[in-house]
């Protein structure tokens, strides 16, 4: 196997020159986030935000724009690598994904590579969001600097995981793309970006779980809103550790098996 | 060596019957196939579409795995160090996909290289090395969506060339290029199998081609081998033989019976065709009797107009290959 990290750095050099060949490129992303934040926002405010509101048995109605801005911040993190791993079928197409596995290299290692580069944009939105909060968002609560750039690690992270496991989804099948459909919507309804889990039914927090954005999300919000310490968000974050290490290995598993059924089935060239 | 032995390529495919029910159906892809590729040599594979080509290549590229039989490339097994494998074969195919279009030729390059783990000075000169065999150092750092054709084919070959291959699969390389280009294409292709040992397999619908540059030709129908041998050796068995054509303004009954005789033992088939002018002889044989017909025409003082002589062709074996073939089927 090549040097997992020189195929992850290859990788994202190649789709980062794939996928932002233009300046402006960086501008509409943050155009897109930035139009669903605020429309998330003024939707809610016609109802009853006070000391009476629903919402405010789970948090400070007065928090609404930072719980609303850390919630989509972290939907497009993840957002982004639904779109990346849907890429995957004009790979197909040009019949480049066929020359990769034609070659030695680290499977996983392509297939994180291309989950971070796909990332490179979130370092754009993060120090964009979290300056925007800054500036105007009121009930942010963090107990020192550091909690910013945990935040972001944790995002990261979680995300390249997440988006990892998305891609070796897509290496099975040129219609795997009912996922985007499966997999988009209700990560945003569920996941805690515009609702907190704990307002939801049963079976809304049994599908929460199954979404690591959900994890995210809590931790993101114990350290920006609830002022957390490191050592009060290690349960959460020991939580979200298991979660990202089940997907990991999982991933690992469907790789093995999707190169392996396309052994068999010669699918790759499929499109 | 390459040696692959036995090979066979069964696919299930799934059949629709109605809005629902679906039913499993095998094809036969390749079926007991014996293939041997020496280092520095050039194998055609050819076959009429649907012939399993594209199957053989894949298996023997390990992106696919034979149903059953073997391949060993220079004594290590494919099916059980693909790995190993990965690294001594490439493949190029014809046509304009398996490139990053966005990306330059340079950066193409420099990333299927980190598949095959090259990276810094090593990666960069092979890069420089490779866009000057194939001519596009000039390119070298514009995106290939602005390329010809032709250069992006270039391109394909450099790629294909990254790992430094000892064996070297190509699907069709010369597929829809200019006459000048593949001309040049089919140059390259056997300075790497002469000047750099490599082992090639070729597939082409360019029949001359195939007869060109290779050493030996694997004809194969339906995924089961037909034939194995030199093309001039195919030309020599399968063809009917060189037709031998003689214009001359007259011919007398006796000089044509007594010719008749003279080709008598080597098989040879003579027919006249009277033409406005003069008479046409038109003698097909496998044997070369261009020398004998010429003399008894000389003997017999008759005069020559005109000459042709049309040698067979690969393309004329593989067209009775496929036509026995056919019918064989209908027969069965």
């Amino acid at each position: 196997m090549i040097s997992l990290w020189r195929v992850f750095w290859s990788e994202m050099k190649k789709s980062h020159r794939l996928n932002f060949h233009s300046k402006l490129i960086y501008f509409s992303l943050l155009v897109w986030p930035a139009i669903t934040y605020a429309s998330a926002y003024y939707s809610l405010q016609p109802f009853n935000l006070g000391a009476h509101s629903p919402l405010n048995r789970f948090f400070s109605s007065e928090k609404i724009g930072v719980f609303l801005l850390t919630g989509y911040l972290g939907y497009i993190f993840f957002w982004s690598l639904v779109q990346s791993a849907w890429q995957m079928s004009f790979e197909r197409y040009s019949g480049t994904i066929e020359l990769i596995f034609l070659s030695p290299v680290s499977r996983l290692g392509m297939i994180y590579g291309r989950a971070a580069a796909d990332l490179l944009e979130g370092v754009w939105l993060f120090s964009t969001f979290t300056l925007l909060a800054v500036a105007s968002v009121k009930g942010i609560n963090a107990v020192g600097w550091w909690s910013i750039p945990l935040g972001l690690v944790i995002l990261v992270v979680s995300a390249v995981i997440w988006g990892g496991f998305l891609n070796v989804i897509f290496l099975f099948s040129r219609d795997s793309s009912f996922l985007y459909t499966v997999l988009d919507e209700p990560m945003l309804i569920f996941s805690g970006v515009r609702i907190p889990v704990a307002a939801m039914p049963l079976w809304g927090k049994a599908i929460a779980f199954v979404f690591p954005l959900t994890y995210v999300l809590q931790i993101i919000r114990e350290l920006v809103m609830e002022g957390m310490g490191f050592r009060q968000i290690l349960p959460s974050l020991g939580v979200l550790f298991a979660v990202l290490i089940l997907l990991f290995l999982l991933t690992g598993r469907l790789a093995i098996l999707a190169e392996r059924h396309a052994l068999k089935t010669g699918n790759l060239t499929l499109f | 060596m390459l040696s692959a032995v036995n090979l066979r390529k069964v696919y299930i495919t799934k059949e629709k019957q109605g809005i629902f029910r679906t039913w499993k159906k095998e094809v036969i892809a390749v079926e007991s196939l014996d293939l041997e590729i020496k280092p520095g040599e050039i194998v055609g594979l050819l076959g009429i579409n649907g012939a399993g080509k594209t199957t053989t290549i894949k298996m023997l590229s390990t992106l696919l795995l034979p149903t059953a039989g073997s391949i060993v490339i220079d004594g290590i097994d494919a099916l059980k160090e693909p790995m190993k494998v990965k690294k001594m074969v490439n493949m190029i195919a014809g046509g304009e996909r398996m490139l990053y279009w966005r990306l330059t030729a340079r950066e193409n390059l420099s990333y299927f290289g980190s598949l095959y783990g090259l990276n810094g000075k090593a990666l960069t000169d092979r890069i420089a090395f490779l866009l000057k065999e194939v001519e596009l150092e000039e390119a070298a750092d514009i995106p290939v969506e602005r390329y010809s054709k032709g250069m992006k084919q270039r391109l394909q070959i450099a790629r294909g060339l990254i790992n430094d291959p000892c064996y070297l699969f190509l699907d069709e390389p010369t597929l829809g290029l200019d006459a000048p280009i593949a001309k040049h294409l089919r140059e390259y292709i056997r300075h790497l199998a002469v000047q750099e040992g490599k082992g090639i397999l070729l597939t082409s619908h360019y029949l001359s081609e195939v007869e060109a540059l290779c050493n030996r030709v694997y004809i194969i129908d339906r995924g089961a081998l037909v034939l194995h041998d030199t093309p001039e050796n195919i030309i020599r068995d399968v063809s009917a033989g060189a037709i031998l054509s003689v214009w001359v303004s007259e011919l007398q009954n006796t000089m044509l019976e007594s010719l008749t005789k003279v080709l008598l033992p080597f098989e040879a088939s003579l027919t006249v065709i009277k033409q406005s002018d003069g008479v046409e002889l038109r003698v097909q044989s496998k044997q070369d009797v261009t020398a004998l017909v010429l003399q008894h025409l000389f003997e017999h003082g008759v005069t020559l107009q005109r000459l042709e002589v049309e040698k067979p062709k690969l393309e004329d074996a593989i067209l009775t290959l496929a036509g026995r073939a056919v019918a064989a089927r209908e027969t069965a």
